[in-house]
């Protein structure tokens, strides 16, 4: 009874969040802000139509903890603190559009502990912030705009706003990050980032110009056009400032970190590795190497204890989000409010609690001792009976997950083996594999009936969604799929499995990896099937590091549950899961590491793989939205067409148990990186109340 | 004072020194075991923590992850990289980057999970940990004890068969269970589940004496399930060394002399008793220190054990061997320790060949 009760119950709120979603989610970027900023910026990417009345915030109020310290006399006032009502973010509804409730100061909100991106999810502040339908609008700046050709992007700050310490963030912040920690590779991610690369010039890489326009003002102009889906919402974009105030003494001047001429930070002169680690000392910055240093300082900052950040929530000094209970505290110079003009955030912390195992999880939350928790649709009814049945109540809400289908299979199309090669090319081959799988029996075996039958696809309200293409070798069959195999040259043989032609023995190794998320258990289902199909497989189970060096070492034929699937959010989230151009996902394999390369090592891409990145490259340069959506349903088709990889089941959704007290947290968001996952519940506005 | 010259007797004396000088081959032995064997998976630290960035949605392309091991040292030969481990942790000089960065001459190199100075990585926990490892082998040995000699003194008595029982209970069940099960009773009985060492309100204002009782609380468990598990072995092997004990003939000559019941079972029976349990506790210290690991992964428990299991699943290499040595420094010195003991608990044992 409470398994149907839980089915039941998590096939509704999928419904319901389907709904949703059909609305839109995944269109290409409309200007819809969900919510706003009180200012009406000059800017061609975000038009405000205002879900809720755009009232002008007149005076602000602050938490009860802040006004004394104003009394105090140790900060300033919260009109002083907090940008004007022209500059100020005023927070009036949630991703989805619905006007948020005024709260109440105080409380924390408790959670499990941090991994390394595990601070940016609750509190990092973006450039610009998406809402669950796709749109997007000007987050951490005031506006954005650009040129009639797009080779000049404008960014306007906010005037007034100040990182978490007092002091104004302002363009001196921007050129700081970019010429003295984002250039000279003190990131490492120079070359990494591709929105601010412009051309080749005689096969050397430039970059964009950054300009100081005034004390508000920066622009950023490239040679030839940079549309937005390759800027600003490119899914690495999310930041582009430091605190220059307290990094200046901190950056690199030597081999390998060399100064980058610019008109606004004069060179600081030979600043060896001793000295940055010196000086990071000085800070409470621990590092091995420059490398450490300027990846915690300016890349993982929100980990960074006592860095002046925006955020709404800071990582105190002498703090470590390795700390059994991590504490991020509220941040006295937050530059939003709400509706009313109070100062965000309104809780005064977010506790970060360190468990060693995942079972403590579900006993903690049970007894109180977190507020919010992901849960595992097979545990959600026992916890949410187990919680209601105290004086703790919990309610459920839903995530919808933007993947392509669960329980996925892929084969090594650059696998060195020629034989192996040349089946897994042939497309009736993964037919056949695909069709040799009751999918029914399955989805009653893996998830007790909850997650449907389905293919690798876009799921329905996703962008790309094709129901044909969902019901794609999806039939049981077991004699048309031996009639394929044979099709594709492999022989019968005597022990009742198929061999090569050649007469040499076709076993396929499914590599599989440890851990929650992964598939491994699926394999013991699936290989009742392959092998009832005449297909001999074995798995072979890994840690997930040796995992990935059997496949960067393309030392691998097929895998069950890739570390990196096919398919996501769309091409504009990250472009890695759907063309081959990195070393990064098991369906494309060698050919990816040709394109990240630069043809240096890899397999060079033919065919419909080559197409993919042909068509990436148009996308690119491309600025009418309407053709950029072309394009990306034109790759989407050449996925239908090839199913390089095969999915056995839809995807399900993700489920987070939530304390009732907590207010303003959405029913149903949208998880994806792109939106950085959590991130889109804006924890600045919740609080606690009965 | 004279009763202390005469316990460190000459040949007591030169052992101790001969057993100090015999940590230096016996550690480094430990060290050479312990960094080749957990180089031995495949990868490093660079490839684990690409592979976690990967999950994360973080790609790292080839050249920045062979910088980031030349950085770490990680591209030199494993032998290389032994002996510069090694090398920094006895001595690193004075003009060095590391002294003066840290003001250290034992530079114990860079968790890289932490992102810290794997020192003050393993200092962080140490003091907990050798505290409730005490905790809990004197809880072992006040509960095993008492029940030894009691067994022994009613051999086949239903008190004997009862705990036996208790004793082979905290054997036979395996540690995480009954700390999974323990858990569970006390969020149904007191609404808490009173997982890891300390509560969020200690966490955040340290432990004092008003909170202190909410602390030897949250022991209950971790005593209850790591102590259980060693007490059968000290309760079968006294048991069984008391009955030996018994038997002889200056316990019969004893009694015929009208010496007294509880003298010669605490005086004489007990004391030769408990010879092999002293000799074992170095042992004993071991298996706490490693053995409770899985316990302390399952309860929260805010010891080195956890950060060990997570520093070798992450190949963190340096913090790993790091944690492994100073257990081992630890259970070298406790062997000592406990030779010492049995010295003191029997005066006939001779630590030097011939007699006196």
């Amino acid at each position: 009874m409470k398994k149907n009760g839980n089915k039941i119950a998590a096939l509704v709120l999928s419904a319901a969040m389907c709904v949703s979603l059909l609305a839109g989610c995944g269109k290409a970027p409309a200007s819809t802000p969900a919510s706003t900023p009180a200012s009406t910026p000059a800017s061609t990417a975000s038009v405000s139509t205002p879900a809720v009345p755009d009232t002008p915030v007149e005076t602000y109020s602050e938490a009860p903890m802040l006004a004394e310290k104003v009394k105090a006399g140790s900060l300033p006032k919260v009109e002083d603190r907090v940008p004007d009502k022209d500059n100020v973010f005023v927070e009036r509804t949630d991703a989805n559009g619905t006007p948020l409730e005024i709260g109440t100061y105080g409380g924390v909100i408790n959670w499990v502990g941090v991994s390394g991106w595990g601070l940016s999810r609750p509190t990092a502040e973006s450039i610009i912030r998406f809402n669950c339908d796709g749109t997007w609008y000007p987050n951490a700046v005031k506006a954005i705009e650009h040129n009639a050709d797009s080779t000049v992007w404008t960014f306007h700050l906010r005037e007034g706003m100040k990182w978490s310490d007092g002091d104004d963030f302002n363009a001196d912040d921007i050129t700081f990050w970019y010429y003295m920690c984002h250039l000279n590779n003190f990131d490492g991610k120079r070359t990494g980032w591709k929105m601010l690369l412009d051309q080749k010039v005689d096969d050397v890489q430039t970059f964009a110009k950054l300009d100081k326009v005034d004390e508000y003002t920066v622009t950023w102009t490239f040679t030839q056009p940079k549309y937005e889906a390759d800027f600003i919402l490119d899914g690495d974009f999310k930041w582009c400032w430091a605190p220059s105030h307290y990094l200046k003494d901190l950056v690199p001047n030597y081999e390998g970190y060399e100064y980058v001429e610019n008109p606004y930070w004069p060179n600081p002169g030979e600043r060896n590795e001793e000295a940055v680690l010196t000086a990071a000392k000085k800070l409470g910055i621990d590092g091995a190497s420059t490398k450490d240093v300027g990846k915690a300082s300016t890349y993982n900052w929100w980990n960074c204890p006592g860095l002046p950040t925006i955020s709404a929530f800071t990582l105190p000094a002498n703090s470590s989000i390795k700390d059994d209970l991590c504490v991020a505290e509220r941040n006295a110079f937050f530059w939003k409010v709400d509706a009313a003009g109070n100062q965000l955030p309104y809780l005064d912390a977010l506790h970060f609690n360190a468990v060693s195992d995942d079972a403590q999880k579900s006993l903690l939350i049970r007894d109180g001792s977190l507020d919010v928790l992901d849960i595992d649709v097979k545990d959600i009814a026992s916890a949410l009976a187990d919680i209601n049945a105290t004086e703790t109540k919990a309610v459920l809400k839903t995530f919808a997950n933007v993947n392509w289908g669960s329980t996925q299979i892929t084969f090594n199309y650059t696998t060195p083996d020629e034989n192996y090669a040349k089946l897994f090319a042939n497309p009736d081959f993964r037919q056949a594999m695909s069709i040799c799988v009751d999918r029914n029996e399955v989805s009653q075996l893996l998830s007790e009936g909850f997650l449907e039958p389905g293919q690798c696809a876009p799921g329905i309200g996703n962008f790309g969604y094709d129901e044909e293409w969902t019901n794609k070798w999806t039939e049981y069959d077991v004699a048309k799929a031996k009639t394929l195999f044979e099709g594709c040259g492999l022989v019968m043989g005597k022990d009742g499995f198929y061999d090569f032609a050649d007469g040499t023995d076709c076993q396929i190794v499914f590599y599989t990896y440890d851990s929650p998320e992964s598939d491994t258990s699926a394999y013991a289902v699936l290989s009742k099937y392959f092998n009832a199909a005449g297909i001999k497989t074995a798995q072979k189970n890994l840690e997930l590091t040796a995992y990935d060096t059997v496949i960067d070492n393309n030392e691998w034929n097929a895998c069950l549950g890739p570390h990196t699937e096919i398919g996501g959010l769309g091409l504009n989230d990250r472009p890695a899961p759907f063309v081959p151009i990195a070393q990064a996902a098991e369906w494309y394999g060698e050919y990816g590491t040709y394109y990240a390369t630069g043809g240096a090592k890899g397999v060079k891409p033919e065919g419909d793989m080559a197409k993919l990145v042909e068509l990436y490259e148009q996308w690119k340069a491309t600025e009418s939205d309407s053709e950029r959506e072309t394009i990306a349903l034109q790759i989407f088709e050449i996925h239908k067409k090839n199913l390089w990889s095969i999915a056995y089941l839809k995807n399900g959704n993700g489920y987070v148990i939530v304390n009732s007290k907590i207010h303003n947290y959405a029913d149903t968001l949208v998880y994806a990186d792109k939106y950085q996952n959590q991130n889109i519940v804006h924890y600045e506005v919740l609080f606690k109340a009965e | 004072m004279e009763a202390l010259k005469n316990f460190f007797r000459k040949d007591l004396v030169q052992y101790i020194i001969k057993r100090i000088l015999m940590f230096i081959p016996t550690l480094l032995l430990i060290s050479i075991l312990v960094f080749f064997v957990i180089q031995l998976p495949p990868g490093d630290y660079v490839s684990a923590h690409i592979s976690a960035l990967a999950s994360e949605g973080e790609l790292v392309d080839a050249d920045y992850a062979a910088s980031m091991r030349a950085d770490y040292g990680l591209d030199l030969p494993v032998w290389q990289q032994y002996i510069k481990w090694v090398k920094d942790i006895i001595w690193t000089p004075t003009d060095t980057p590391y002294y003066r960065l840290y003001h250290s001459h034992h530079n114990w190199k860079f968790s890289f999970a932490y992102g810290r100075d794997v020192w003050s990585v393993i200092n962080d926990r140490l003091g907990i940990t050798i505290g409730v490892t005490a905790i809990i082998m004197l809880f072992q040995y006040l509960v095993s004890l008492p029940i030894a000699v009691y067994a022994s003194t009613h051999q086949y008595s239903v008190g004997d068969y009862i705990s036996s029982i208790i004793g082979f209970i905290g054997t036979a069940i395996p540690n995480f269970i009954l700390a999974i099960v323990l858990m569970y009773l006390s969020y149904k009985w007191t609404g808490s589940a009173n997982v890891g060492l300390f509560s969020q309100e200690m966490l955040l204002n340290g432990v004092h004496l008003y909170n202190f009782g909410e602390f030897l609380k949250r022991m209950i468990i971790p005593i209850i399930v790591i102590g259980t598990s060693g007490t059968c072995g000290i309760i079968r092997s006294v048991r069984a060394q008391m009955l030996d004990e018994v038997a002889r003939q200056y316990v019969l000559t004893a009694r015929a002399k009208g010496v007294s019941e509880g003298k010669i079972v605490m005086k004489y029976c007990f004391r030769a008793a408990m010879n092999p349990t002293v000799s074992g506790l170095g042992g004993v210290l071991s298996s706490l220190f490693s053995g409770s690991t899985v316990t302390a992964m399952v309860l929260n428990m805010q010891i080195q054990g956890p950060v060990l299991y997570k520093a070798l699943q992450s190949q963190d290499m340096y913090l790993a061997g790091g944690i492994v040595m100073v257990q081992a420094i630890l259970v070298v010195v406790g062997i000592l320790l406990s030779d010492i003991a049995l010295a003191f608990l029997d005066p006939r044992i001779r630590y030097s060949g011939g007699g006196r």
